[in-house]
C-alpha cells in the first residue's frame, strides 16, 4: 500500500505560451487546477491557462477560492451589460484600501454618481487639457532627456544615454495628471506619491494591507481639511488660454449634495483613491507595456515612428494584447444559468478581461502583437462596445455601464506622452542587458497578467 | 456578434429547511427586486488581518497542523475575512455552534452541487424505512466484519491498524448493510471512496469522483430491480420498497444518498481515537481497566483531533452576525475542529483526556450543550438531521449509530488484541493530503 503524502502545490513554470499538464479526463478534456491562480507560473504566463478555461470551461467554478470565472468575450460582454443580474455591490466588505467608491454601486445609485466628476474625464474638458498634458509630459520628459538631464537618474556611456524608463517618467506622469484634474495641492503632492505607493502595495495581501491602511487613513486625515476649505472656497481648472473649466474634482465632490446629504470625507478620499488608483498604475501599464511591445516588435516601432498617427492603433493593440487589469469582479443578483451552469445568487463572479482581449472565437491569433491588425477596433471609444464589420473592440476599460470612466483620459496621456517621448528621444533600442529576465536567466521576463516591473531603454544623448 | 442570451433561471420561492420551516431560496424568489446601495463595511486600520496570510490554509504546514493557525484566528479574528478563499471563518466554539444550528440563515449545500450535478438522486437518508434498515444493518454488521479485518491483522506481516481495519471498515460495513455480493466489497469501497473525496476542488478526484458516480449508478440499477422482486433484510430492499415517502428509489438516489450521507465519519473518528490511544498508553491502560471510557475515549477523540476541520454554510439572506454584514449566497467556513480546541469551553484544550470533565458525553441533538456542559463538533460537513430530537418509535440518529459501532470495534479491538502498542520508534501524526482533506492518522503500525 502507498504511504499516504501531503500532495505537492508547487506547479512547474512553463515555456510562455504552455500550460502544464493538469490531467484529463477520459475523453480528453483537459483537467483544470484552481491552485494555478495562485502560482508564480500563473503571474508570468496566464495566457495558456485561460485559453483551457474558454474553450473547455466557460462557466468555470473556482471551488477552492469560492467563485465563478467567466472567460469569453461574448459572456462577460453580456455580463457587463446586465449591470442587474450581474452587480458590483462588494459583497460583505468592500476594498479595504479603496474604499467605497461608484465602482461598488449598481443601477440608479451608480448612475447618480457615475457623473459626478466624469466631465474633466472626457469631451471639450478633457480637449481644453491636452495642452497642459502635453506640457507636463515634455517637462518630465526634458528632465532626463535633454542636455542638463539630471545625472541620478541616468547613465552616459558613448554617446547613449539609459534610463528606466517608468522610473524616468511613466510611474509618476499618470499621477502627475490626475492630481491636476483633481486639484490635488501641489505642497502636498510628495506626500501624496507616497500615500500612493503605499495604498496600491496595500491592495495585495495581508502583510502589506496593514500599510496600505494606514496611508489610506493619513490620506483621510489630510482630505478632512481639504474638504472643508473647498466647501467654502472651490478652485478651479483652467484651459491653455486661463479660462475656468469649473470646478476640479475635489472641489466638485466636495460640494456635491446627494439626497441633501454632502459627500463624507470618506466618501471623497474613497473617490480619489480610486481616480488616482484607476488613473495611476493602469496608464503607466499601458505606456510601458506599449514601448516594450514596440521595442520588441522594431518593423511595427519604425512604422509608428514614421507616422506618429499610429499610436492610436498601437495603444488599443497595446490593451487588447497586454492590458494592465485582469478584469472585474460581479457577483449574480439571483440564480443565473449560462452555458448550462447555474450560477446560484450571491456568487462571485470573475470576469476576466485578460481572456476576453484572447479570445480568439473574436480576434484571430491573439497572441500575436499586430498594431495593424484588422480584427480590432481603435477608433473613438464607445460606451457598449463596438461591433461591426468583422472589428470588435478590446475589453481593457470594460462595456456598458461600468466602462472605465478615465478610459478617454487614459488614451489621451498614453499617446501624447509617447509622441512627446518619440519627439525627444532618438534612436531608441530596449537595453536588453538591464531588463528583468524570465526563469530561464536569458530571455526577457514576460509581460505575463499586468503591466512590466521595469523598461530599461538606451537612446541618443 | 449576438451576445449571449443570459437564461435567467429563478429557483422556486421557498425551500424546505429544518422541520418543515418554509425558507425563501433566494432574491430572486422576492419579484426579482436587487439592492442597488452599497454595504458599508470597509476595514478600518485596527481590523487589518495582518497577523495571518490567508494563502496558509492551501500550505503544507496547516495541512499538518492546523491548530496553530486556527488559534491564532481564535484569539484575534474570530470572524474571519478570507480573501483569498472568498469566504468567512468561523472558529469560537459558540459562534461554531450558532452557525450549524441556524438553518433559517443558513444551508449546507449537497455535495451534488459541488459536483457541478445540482439535481442528482434525492437524498433519501431521512426516509424513515431507510433510517431503521440502516440502524438495524449496522448493528447485525460491525461486529462480524470487525472480527474479520482483526484476523486479518493478526495474520498480517507488519500490521496497521489504520490502514489494515479501519480504512476497510467503513465501506465494508456500508457494502453489507445495502446487502451487496461479497465478491463486489472491495470494487465498492473503492468507488465509494473516491466518491466522496471528489467534491471538493480537486480535478482529477472530482473527475474520478464523478466517474465512480456514473459507475455505481450502473452497478445498483440491476440490484435494485432484483431486491423490488425479491425483497430481503437490507438497506438496499428498503431503498428499493414502495414504503418510501418520496417512492421508490433509482440506482441515482441510491448513490445521492451514499453521497450525501457523510459515512466516512466513522473511520475518521476510529482512526483519531486510536492515533490518539496509541500515542497516550497510560490512557489506553486506563481504558483497557474500564471498557466504559471507550464511549468517551471516542467522543474525546472527536473533539481533540477532529476529522472534518471544517463544515461550509452559505447565507440564505443577508444577515448581520458577528458585527459583519454576511451577504446572501456568502460562504461562512464554520471550523468545528477550532471550536473543539477553544479554551474558553474546554480546559487545557490541546490535551487529549479520556477522563475529562468539562466535555458533554450525551449526543449534541440540535443544540450542543446538556448538562450544561458542550459537547465536541464533530458532524461531517453535510446537512443536519431532520429528526434533531427522536422520539421512542424512530431509529436512532446516525450520532447514535456511528457511536455505538464505533464502541463496539473498539472493545473488540481491546478484547482481541492486547499489549496493543506502536511499533517503530516514530510516533505518527495526523495529516490532510490536499486542502479539503480529512485530517486523519494516515497510518497506525502496531504490535500486540
Amino acid at each position: 500500500m502507498p504511504t499516504a503524502i501531503i500532495e505537492r502545490t508547487d506547479i512547474p513554470l512553463m515555456p510562455i505560451g504552455e500550460a502544464y499538464d493538469m490531467g484529463r479526463a477520459p475523453d480528453g478534456k483537459p483537467l483544470f487546477d484552481p491552485r494555478i491562480f495562485d502560482s508564480r507560473e500563473f503571474a508570468r504566463n496566464p495566457y495558456p491557462y485561460y485559453r483551457i478555461l474558454r474553450d473547455h470551461y466557460p462557466v468555470y467554478h473556482d471551488k477552492l477560492h469560492n467563485c465563478f470565472y467567466l472567460t469569453r468575450y461574448d459572456d462577460i460582454t453580456t455580463a457587463y451589460m446586465d449591470d442587474e443580474g450581474f452587480n458590483t455591490i462588494p459583497k460583505g466588505a468592500s476594498n479595504p484600501v479603496l474604499g467605497n467608491t461608484q465602482l461598488e454601486l449598481s443601477g440608479v445609485e451608480h448612475r447618480r454618481r457615475r457623473n459626478l466628476y466624469g466631465q474633466h474625464l472626457v469631451g471639450n474638458s478633457l480637449n481644453a487639457r491636452i495642452p497642459a498634458i502635453e506640457r507636463l509630459a515634455s517637462e518630465m520628459i526634458i528632465r532626463f532627456s535633454g542636455s542638463g538631464a539630471d545625472e541620478m537618474a541616468t547613465e552616459n556611456t558613448a554617446g547613449r544615454r539609459t534610463v528606466e524608463l517608468g522610473k524616468a517618467f511613466a510611474n509618476e506622469f499618470p499621477i502627475r495628471v490626475v492630481c491636476q484634474v483633481l486639484g490635488f495641492p501641489e505642497e502636498a503632492q510628495d506626500k501624496f506619491f507616497y500615500w500612493y505607493y503605499s495604498m496600491m502595495t496595500g491592495l495585495g495581501g495581508s502583510e502589506t494591507a496593514r500599510q496600505g491602511l494606514e496611508a489610506r487613513q493619513d490620506l483621510e486625515d489630510y482630505v478632512a481639511g481639504l474638504v472643508v476649505e473647498r466647501r467654502a472656497n472651490p478652485t478651479f481648472l483652467c484651459d491653455n488660454d486661463g479660462n475656468s473649466m469649473g470646478e476640479d474634482i475635489i472641489s466638485k465632490l466636495s460640494r456635491t449634495q446627494i439626497d441633501g446629504d454632502w459627500l463624507s470625507v470618506e466618501e471623497v478620499t474613497s473617490n480619489i483613491a480610486l481616480i488616482v488608483g484607476g488613473g495611476g498604475e493602469t496608464t503607466r501599464g499601458a505606456i510601458l507595456n506599449m514601448w516594450y511591445l514596440l521595442l520588441s516588435h522594431p518593423e511595427q516601432f519604425a512604422a509608428v515612428r514614421a507616422d506618429p498617427s499610429l499610436f492610436q492603433q498601437a495603444i488599443h493593440e497595446t490593451l487588447r494584447h497586454s492590458s494592465s487589469i485582469g478584469g472585474q469582479p460581479r457577483h449574480t443578483s439571483y440564480d443565473i444559468t449560462m452555458r448550462g451552469v447555474t450560477i446560484p445568487g450571491g456568487s462571485l463572479v470573475n470576469c476576466v478581461d485578460f481572456s476576453a482581449n484572447h479570445d480568439d472565437r473574436v480576434f484571430k491569433e491573439p497572441e500575436r502583437f499586430d498594431i495593424f491588425r484588422d480584427d480590432l477596433y481603435t477608433g473613438k471609444l464607445i460606451r457598449n462596445g463596438y461591433d461591426a464589420e468583422g472589428k470588435h473592440s478590446h475589453m481593457a476599460f470594460g462595456v456598458g455601464p461600468h466602462l472605465c470612466p478615465g478610459a478617454w483620459i487614459s488614451l489621451q496621456e498614453s499617446i501624447l506622452g509617447s509622441e512627446v517621448l518619440l519627439k525627444h528621444l532618438k534612436n531608441t533600442r530596449m537595453n536588453l542587458d538591464r531588463m528583468p529576465k524570465d526563469i530561464n536567466g536569458v530571455t526577457l521576463a514576460p509581460i505575463g497578467g499586468g503591466a512590466i516591473r521595469e523598461l530599461w531603454i538606451d537612446f541618443d544623448a | 456578434m449576438m451576445a449571449t442570451k443570459t437564461e435567467l433561471m429563478q429557483l422556486p420561492g421557498t425551500a424546505p429547511g429544518r422541520n418543515g420551516v418554509e425558507i425563501r431560496a433566494s432574491l430572486g424568489g422576492r419579484g426579482g427586486f436587487y439592492r442597488s446601495y452599497e454595504v458599508y463595511q470597509r476595514q478600518r486600520v485596527k481590523e487589518s488581518t495582518y497577523l495571518i496570510n490567508a494563502r496558509v490554509f492551501l500550505k503544507p504546514e496547516f495541512l499538518r497542523d492546523p491548530y496553530p493557525a486556527l488559534k491564532l484566528m481564535r484569539e484575534n479574528y474570530p470572524f474571519y475575512r478570507d480573501w483569498v478563499g472568498n469566504c468567512d471563518w468561523v472558529t469560537l466554539y459558540n459562534d461554531v455552534t450558532s452557525i450549524f444550528v441556524d438553518d433559517a440563515n443558513f444551508e449546507t449545500r449537497a455535495k451534488a452541487w459541488f459536483y457541478g450535478m445540482p439535481g442528482f438522486g434525492r437524498d433519501l437518508r431521512e426516509e424513515l424505512p431507510v433510517l431503521w434498515a440502516f440502524a438495524s444493518g449496522i448493528d447485525r454488521h460491525v461486529v462480524p466484519i470487525a472480527e474479520e479485518l482483526i484476523a486479518g491483522l493478526k495474520r498480517a506481516g507488519a500490521p496497521d491498524l489504520a490502514t489494515g481495519v479501519f480504512d476497510r471498515l467503513d465501506t465494508y460495513l456500508l457494502a453489507a448493510v445495502l446487502g451487496l455480493p461479497r465478491d463486489d466489497w472491495d470494487t465498492f469501497a473503492r468507488r465509494y471512496r473516491a466518491m466522496m473525496e471528489g467534491w471538493h476542488w480537486h480535478p482529477s478526484r472530482e473527475q474520478d469522483g464523478k466517474d465512480a458516480i456514473a459507475r455505481l449508478s450502473t452497478y445498483f440499477a440491476p440490484l435494485l430491480d432484483a431486491r423490488r422482486a425479491v425483497p430481503r433484510d437490507d438497506l438496499l430492499s428498503a431503498l428499493a420498497s414502495g414504503e418510501l415517502e418520496s417512492g421508490p428509489a433509482t440506482a441515482e438516489d441510491v448513490v445521492a444518498t451514499l453521497l450525501e450521507g457523510d459515512g466516512d465519519t466513522l473511520r475518521g473518528s476510529l482512526i483519531n481515537m486510536w492515533g490518539l490511544l496509541l500515542s497516550n498508553p497510560e490512557q489506553l491502560a486506563d481504558i483497557r481497566g474500564d471498557p466504559s471510557l471507550a464511549k468517551r475515549a471516542w467522543q474525546e477523540g472527536l473533539r481533540h483531533t477532529t476529522p472534518v476541520l471544517t463544515a461550509k454554510r452559505f447565507a440564505r439572506q443577508e444577515v448581520e452576525r458577528f458585527g459583519r454584514l454576511i451577504p446572501e449566497g456568502g460562504l461562512v467556513v464554520c471550523s468545528g475542529a477550532s471550536g473543539n480546541r477553544d479554551a474558553a469551553i474546554f480546559d487545557d484544550p490541546d490535551r487529549f483526556d479520556v477522563r475529562r470533565k468539562d466535555l458533554c458525553y450525551r449526543e449534541p441533538r440540535g443544540q450542543y450543550r446538556a448538562d450544561g456542559l458542550p459537547a465536541g463538533i464533530a458532524f461531517g460537513p453535510g446537512r443536519p438531521s431532520r429528526y434533531p430530537a427522536v422520539p421512542e418509535d424512530r431509529p436512532r440518529s446516525l450520532y447514535a449509530i456511528t457511536r455505538d459501532a464505533a464502541v463496539a470495534v473498539s472493545n473488540l479491538i481491546l478484547a482481541e488484541l492486547p499489549g496493543l502498542g506502536l511499533a517503530g520508534a516514530e510516533r505518527p501524526e495526523p495529516f490532510c493530503r490536499w486542502p479539503g482533506d480529512l485530517h486523519l492518522y494516515r497510518e497506525l503500525p502496531v504490535t500486540f
